[in-house]
């Protein structure tokens, strides 16, 4: 079996980036490989940029030796390329992309011209389908077979024995996200229509959940979040009245639609915080991993008990491995990192810390996995911070007074113990003192890997 | 083993360390240069010597094993490791070895002539070695809580995990 994640838009790139940290710490079912694909015309956008970053991180480091019987590291993750797939190419319009001039002043030329209006054909799609969906469905039909390869793919994967579960996610009231849904998961269904019964498509579809206020280039063609609403109604019209594609479908928004920063048509600048409801989203794809391939098809509602607060019991999942995994990034942030670094610029005694003469005396800590570890602890501490931080919510699933994100640091190390709330022995010492303590693990643990490993053991309550 | 097993473990073998150390010294002093010395002094003979040497090299055995405890202990209950900056503590250590030495030297020197005993070179260099040398220093490598177990100096030749 094989796990496939479409990320669609920009909405879709921020679930992806919960995912992955969610698949790093070990919530996906099973250990199956997760290949992971993007579709974004806008490939400079901030958010994307930052889930790459993540994800890109960890195809350095996953291979680290952390054995195979710890949720750490578990599924490994491939990239599929080209990533982010950019079915727009550079500084197209529409009418370049569906090659108008082939067929100006023919009936499907004049039927084209009626659908369209001027400025939606004349716009370069550089950063997205600029909130209009029906410009991406037109333009992800045309170019999905011939861009992408990520039919290609399944199909040699499939070839290969193996089943897959393909997860969609975008939002259904922007451009990109509620263009591709539908569209990528009818043309995958009608490519892989010969294994149809090897092959599980599960979509995630983002109601609105986030607002804003655009400030200036009132006269361009971009994504208003005032029609968020009539689109998301329109979108959900669709999916009631026609086939639905989805072998599972899941639908999650938020009633306080949460205002983002400043306003941005796409782009580098386009660098939206992260958000619970991508986290939920980022859930249900661990949830249709874990579902049989050919379930039924079911509805579920999720509740969570109080209005503006959200705790672990609001979340399908357990908090065991996520919260030892919170703990094992805040210990290795807090007691760990800093004393590699000052043993590295010759500030620090080897001496002072038995884990790094036990474990790490002959690794080298400049290699890249090692490196790109480090970056990834800032990643993980950033995208936490901001889910616990969201304005107008109080997220009770790590403690946020404990730490701060850009550097990752514990700033209140006291709170450690008890970081999900509850009381623990825990201590910063404790996990100090552990990393000393006698241990076995099998030969295929070594190196840096192994180091993690026993510092991730030791993280359990 | 368990964490408390492997520190009831520790105390114990800190005290037997501090009984061997004590006859050892006890034993080498008084068959290397004991009975000179007793003959050499007045109102003295070799027995009554020996039983005043007892209490001599007992009083030093037992401050210096009570300076292992205070690292086992200390290191064990007292120091917390919450920073980087916490780890190591081997200036302690170090301290606790000079008290030790001080010990080792000091109570023969004051002690021996309240008991009205004489001592020698010798005397002073095998409490040095044995309490200090044995009875801190290599005691403290195998008897140190692991948070710690490289701070005693030479600690690091013995790797153990």
């Amino acid at each position: 079996m094989s796990y496939y994640f479409i990320s669609i838009g920009g909405t879709g790139s921020k679930v992806m980036e919960s995912l992955t940290h969610l698949c790093i710490a070990g919530l996906l079912p099973g250990d199956e490989r997760l290949f992971i694909a993007a579709i974004d015309p806008d490939v400079g956008n901030g958010n994307l940029e930052r889930t790459s970053t993540a994800l890109n991180n960890f195809a350095v480091f996953q291979n680290f030796s952390v054995g195979n019987d710890t949720p750490l590291f578990k599924n490994k993750i491939s990239i599929v390329r080209p990533f982010p797939w950019n079915p727009t190419g550079h500084d197209k319009n529409l009418d370049d992309l569906i090659e108008f001039y082939h067929h100006s002043n023919t009936p499907v030329g004049k039927l084209y011209e009626s659908l369209y209006t001027k400025k939606e054909r004349d716009t370069t799609l550089n950063e997205g389908f600029r909130g209009h969906p029906s410009i991406g469905a037109a333009v992800l039909a045309k170019k999905f077979d011939d861009g992408s390869k990520l039919t290609a793919q399944i199909e040699k994967i499939i070839g290969e024995g193996e089943s897959v579960k393909i997860f969609l996610a975008g939002s259904v009231f922007g451009g990109t996200g509620a263009a591709g849904l539908p569209t990528i998961a009818r043309l995958l269904k009608n490519n892989l229509a010969d294994y149809a019964d090897r092959i599980s498509i599960g979509g995630v579809l983002i109601l609105p959940y986030f607002s804003f206020t655009p400030t200036e280039k009132l006269d361009e063609l971009f994504a208003r979040s005032e029609n968020f609403l009539p689109n998301t109604k329109a979108a959900l019209k669709y999916y009631s009245e026609k086939e639905n594609l989805f072998d599972a479908t899941y639908f999650v928004g938020d009633s306080v639609m949460t205002p983002v920063g400043e306003f941005s048509v796409g782009s580098a600048n386009q660098r939206n915080e992260a958000h619970v409801v991508e986290l939920y989203a980022a859930l249900a794809a661990a949830d249709f991993y874990s579902r049989p391939l050919h379930a039924p098809k079911i509805f579920k509602y999720i509740c969570h008990h109080e209005r503006d607060k959200f705790s672990w019991s609001d979340f399908p999942t357990s908090a065991e491995n996520f919260v030892q995994f919170a703990r094992f990034i805040f210990a290795y942030v807090h007691l760990i990192k800093p004393v590699l670094n000052d043993l590295a610029a010759g500030n620090a005694k080897a001496y002072k810390y038995p884990w790094f003469v036990d474990f790490l005396e002959d690794v080298d800590l400049n290699a890249p996995e090692v490196v790109n570890f480090n970056f990834y602890a800032e990643a993980f501490a950033a995208w936490l911070k901001q889910i616990e931080t969201l304005s107008g919510r109080e997220i009770l699933l790590i403690n946020p007074a404990m730490f701060e994100s850009n550097p990752a640091r514990l700033v209140d190390k006291k709170l450690f113990a008890s970081l999900d709330g509850n009381k623990s022995n825990l201590t910063i010492h404790e996990i100090f003192y552990r990393l000393t303590e006698p241990f076995k693990f099998d030969s295929t643990v070594k190196g840096f890997g192994k180091f993690l490993r026993r510092l991730y053991d030791t993280c359990t309550t | 083993m368990t964490r408390t097993t492997r520190t009831i473990v520790k105390i114990f073998l800190i005290a037997a360390a501090t009984i061997l150390c004590t006859a050892a010294a006890y034993y080498l002093c008084s068959n290397v240069t004991g009975h000179a010395l007793a003959t050499a002094s007045d109102n003295m003979n070799y027995s009554r010597w020996l039983e005043k040497f007892f209490d001599l090299t007992r009083a030093t055995g037992l401050l210096n094993g009570l300076c292992a405890l205070s690292w086992f202990i200390a290191a064990r209950f007292f120091f917390k490791v919450d920073e980087a900056a916490d780890a190591g503590k081997r200036i302690f250590w170090a301290a606790l070895m000079a008290a030790s030495l001080a010990i080792s030297l000091g109570v023969p020197h004051f002690y021996a002539p309240i008991l009205g005993i004489k001592l020698n070179g010798i005397i002073f260099g095998l409490f040095a070695a044995i309490f200090t040398g044995a009875g801190y220093w290599l005691l403290t490598i195998f008897a140190t809580p692991l948070a710690f177990k490289y701070t005693p100096l030479g600690a690091g030749l013995l790797k153990r995990n």
